[in-house]
């Protein structure tokens, strides 16, 4: 029986559908069958970060009004085997679909799946309600920013209140420059304000953006995120993988240093 | 130059809108709950303010006294 895991962040713009696309391609690595479902009805993005833009032919509302039949709609992923995506529709709206209906999609795709991963839209409107209604699992995803966190904290209670128990933290963007100078707040600056479990922080990385240029997730290039995303799949499936250092230590300063370091 | 760094304040901000929004009330108001409990226990338990603690988070006040006597 497979699981079901919401990515959801509140605040827009902080990396949900980034981490969806290279979790989903992640876990696909360690030989999961994965499908990622965009429940964000009238901004379709998931398929755009993923490559699969050109492949869409049916959509979630097509699925759930019987339009066609989900394994139509299915779009399998050119890179990884095993990586499915359910793109949203981009001519419909929010109230296209109910929290009822996406339950019984995901409890059918459960059967065939090992991993559901829902790319949550930003906000607590009723597009988030679809997308946690089927959820057994939340990954909340913020950056060490005032507004992000406060936005996750209002996530963390309204799936509390959803009786949505089983929360992990991911903190994205972080640049370890300004966090030693004290203008970013610290991994655990963050953790402790939210006091949920953390499963994994990024750094800021180049590599996110040049992979998202290319609709190609981070996680296969050789990258600190790719690395730090593949570590994130590992513990999804309950593997302890230790946490890695977020400092970036190639730069030519810190080599030399580094160097004379040496005896 | 010395300057505050900004992670401080940002910290501060942060705490402060988090619990304002835990108890839906403004920050000042979560100052007021603070000084009322403490005025309210001290009646009946000796402490220090240091030793007094009130922590909310998304599903309870936490009131933690620290002020064992040795």
């Amino acid at each position: 029986m497979g699981e079901v895991i919401v990515i959801t962040s509140g605040k827009g713009g902080v990396g949900k559908t980034t981490t969806t696309a290279n979790l989903g391609a992640g876990l696909s690595k360690l030989d999961k069958k994965v499908v990622v479902i965009d429940t964000d009805l009238g901004l379709r993005n998931l398929d755009v970060v993923m490559g699969l833009e050109n492949l869409i032919v049916y959509n979630l509302v097509d699925v759930i009004e019987g339009t066609c039949r989900l394994k139509q709609a299915l779009i399998r992923d050119k890179r990884y085997e095993n990586l499915y995506l359910l793109p949203s529709a981009q001519t419909k709206d929010k109230t296209a679909i109910s929290p009822g209906q996406m339950k019984k999609l995901t409890s059918e795709l459960k059967e065939e799946f090992d991993y559901i991963l829902l790319d949550c839209p930003a906000g607590i409107e009723q597009g988030f309600m679809n997308a946690i209604a089927g959820a057994n699992r939340a990954i909340i995803v913020t950056t060490p920013e005032v507004s992000a966190i406060r936005d996750a904290d209002r996530i963390i209670g309204l799936l509390e209140a959803n009786h949505l128990n089983k929360m992990d933290l991911i903190i994205n963007r972080i640049r370890m420059d300004m966090v030693k100078r004290g203008d970013m707040m610290t991994v655990d600056d963050v953790t402790e304000i939210l006091s949920i479990p953390l499963i994994g922080a990024l750094p800021d990385d180049e590599q996110v953006v040049i992979g998202t240029n290319q609709g190609e997730p981070v996680i296969g290039l050789d990258s600190k995120a790719g690395t730090a995303y593949m570590n994130i799949c590992k513990r999804i499936t309950g593997m302890e993988v230790p946490f890695m250092e977020l400092q970036n230590n190639t730069g030519i300063l810190t080599k030399l240093s580094n160097f004379f370091k040496k005896d | 130059m010395l300057r505050k760094s900004s992670v401080s304040i940002a910290r501060d901000r942060v705490k402060a809108l988090v619990v304002s929004d835990r108890v839906h009330c403004t920050p000042d108001v979560y100052e007021n709950i603070c000084r009322e409990l403490h005025s309210a226990l001290s009646k009946y338990i000796e402490f220090t303010e240091d030793d007094f603690q009130v922590n909310i988070n998304r599903t309870q006040v936490i009131i933690t006294f620290a002020g064992e006597e040795s």
